[in-house]
């Protein structure tokens, strides 16, 4: 046995900033070793480092950002365990594993279409700069319900971004997906976009079947309750025709066509 | 103080107290996700992989987990690839641990519990069967097979004949009395039990009001489940005092698996808290032996129990 085991990719980091962007939490820490590997759409398990047992276990969160020897997550604080990673102060510590999963596959070429909803805007952006850095015409729908969440659309730079927000309280008023066809149909006859969406799954899978509708490859990333994000407990089950798979070590990002669609 | 960590479950040594929980740590997937050689520095002392049943089975509907104060509740439902890809899949990967394997094994009937049982039998790399007559999310005509002594007495008797292997039974907490169980696990041949499987609850989406997991119902485990899992280990140790028993149910540092061992264990399973730290386990049998060393308790022999007298 072994005085302190402790697997080489499981750092305590210590936050560097925390600040609202509109109803979502931005936080940064120092993770060199992630900031250097993490790809886009993959995700850590973080926790406030401690021994408090509530909130007991970490929660998935997507890396929305690297810079430099930080990375940067984006909180939206809805249940016990986001409420307090948003509440992690400047100075205080996170236990994060990672960079885990399978992220996006940037091998494809042409135009590519990112379509997020809500907190699914958060890891795209990585996603946007990386496809944007090989030389590929990037195009981003950003839904949202409305304008305090929309605030987020302003991490996105150096690329086309359209909003949108159920109460058209920013940009135009409707779903991420009314969007969709247009940007899609109005390249016909030329090469199809390879369309990237994370967020709610009723958006995913309208996604996934305008994608199957027009014949274009769609990547996506799910969400999914997860325990220990390195393929352990089963819990983050995401149907597959004649199963299940693991939305943490199969996934978070499935290419559309292969999962199982409600 | 020289403390020896070392204890045994019938003849299966163990250089520590702590092993996992069954379907808590898959060991060929950390392995390959955490940056650490788990076959070349393991932090359990035995490696109880997930329940495998006879046929393969998908597990519930997702949502599968729900974190609850202090504990988790999960419907997973016992997904598995079945015994035969156990066998020819893990089994040889399995085999190069450090450690001994205990394979854990459920059925959708009392025959396939015997079935299961008879399948390890003449396998060198499995040194003990845990049968799980308790998985509160494999209610076949909404009963587990351990709610209830008769039943758990028939599928124990059915395994122990398949099966010369060190055979242990993991029992539900979810029973009027536990100890009538154990008991009828005991006279039907079980060499150890396992106490606790998860205790039966839900929980509502806190807007919709509706139960948040899709089965409905699932079990709760971690810290919150930890007093009614000491209570099991004690009544069932006061019964059966050479009786080997593994604690489990919400060990989560060194000083829970001291107070499972002084209750009558004589080991400690980490379930949930692996979850939260994926190698908890190393961490928590260190703190024992700080707290064995403090306490002048020399070995687990002497600790195991000391509730009791």
């Amino acid at each position: 046995m072994d005085a302190g085991l402790i697997p080489a990719n499981l750092y305590e980091c210590p936050v560097v900033e925390s600040r609202q962007v509109g109803a979502y939490r931005q936080v940064s820490f120092v993770a060199p070793e992630i900031a250097a590997l993490a790809q886009p759409g993959q995700f850590m398990m973080v926790r406030l480092a401690g021994k408090s047992l509530d909130p007991l276990l970490p929660r998935p969160m997507g890396v929305h950002d690297v810079d430099s020897d930080l990375v940067k997550m984006i909180i939206d604080p809805v249940g016990k365990g986001s409420v307090a990673l948003a509440g992690a102060a400047v100075g205080d510590r996170l236990s994060v594993l990672g960079p885990l999963g399978c992220g996006f596959d940037l091998e494809g070429a042409g135009p590519a279409v990112l379509v997020a909803g809500g907190m699914g805007a958060a890891p795209l952006t990585m996603l946007a700069r990386a496809l944007a850095a090989r030389g590929r015409e990037v195009a981003c729908i950003l839904g949202f319900k409305t304008r305090s969440q929309a605030m987020v659309s302003e991490l996105y730079r150096d690329v086309h971004v359209e909003v949108v927000t159920e109460d058209g309280s920013a940009g135009r008023c409707g779903l991420a997906c009314d969007l969709l066809p247009g940007l899609v149909e109005k390249r016909r006859g030329r090469e199809l976009p390879e369309i990237f969406a994370c967020g709610p799954a009723e958006m995913l899978a309208e996604v996934a079947r305008m994608a199957r509708k027009h014949g274009a490859r769609a990547q996506v990333s799910v969400a999914a309750h997860m325990a220990c994000g390195i393929g352990s407990c089963q819990g983050c089950a995401v149907s597959r025709s004649g199963g299940y798979v693991k939305a943490c070590t199969d996934g978070p990002v499935f290419d559309a066509e292969d999962l199982q669609w409600r | 103080m020289e403390v020896s960590l070392k204890t045994r479950l019938g003849p299966i040594e163990l250089s520590h107290p702590v092993i996992n929980a069954s379907g808590t740590f898959d060991v060929l997937s950390a392995d390959l996700v955490l940056e650490e050689d788990l076959f070349d520095r393991f932090p359990f002392s035995a490696y109880v992989p997930k329940t495998v049943t006879l046929k393969p089975r998908r597990g519930n509907p997702p949502p599968r987990l729900y974190e609850t104060a202090a504990g988790l509740l999960n419907s997973i439902g016992l997904a598995n690839a079945g015994i035969d890809a156990f066998i020819r899949e893990d089994l040889p990967r399995l085999a190069q641990l450090p450690v001994p394997v205990i394979a854990s094994v459920a059925g959708e009937s009392t025959d396939e519990y015997g079935a299961c049982a008879g399948l390890m039998e003449g396998r060198p790399e499995v040194a003990a069967v845990e049968l799980n007559v308790s998985c509160p999310n494999l209610e076949l005509g909404g009963r587990a097979l351990g709610l209830d002594p008769e039943r758990t007495h028939r599928t124990v008797a059915l395994a122990r004949e398949a099966t010369s292997k060190f055979l242990i039974v993991k029992l539900t907490p979810n029973v009027t009395d536990i100890v009538e169980i154990a008991s009828a696990a005991v006279d039907a041949g079980a060499d150890a039990l396992s106490l606790i499987n998860t205790v039966h609850g839900m929980a509502l989406d806190r807007y919709h009001l509706k139960p948040v997991l899709g089965h409905l119902s699932g079990g709760l485990s971690g810290p919150a489940i930890k007093p009614v899992a000491l209570r099991a280990v004690f009544l069932v140790s006061r019964a059966f005092a050479s009786l080997p028993i593994i604690g489990m149910g919400g060990v989560t540092d060194g000083q829970d698996a001291l107070e499972f061992l002084a209750a009558g264990a004589a080991a400690v399973a980490v379930g949930t808290a692996s979850f939260r730290d994926p190698l908890a386990a190393a961490g928590i049998a260190n703190e024992l032996r700080k707290l064995m060393q403090e306490r002048g308790i020399g070995s687990v022999a002497e600790l195991s129990g000391l509730a009791q007298r």
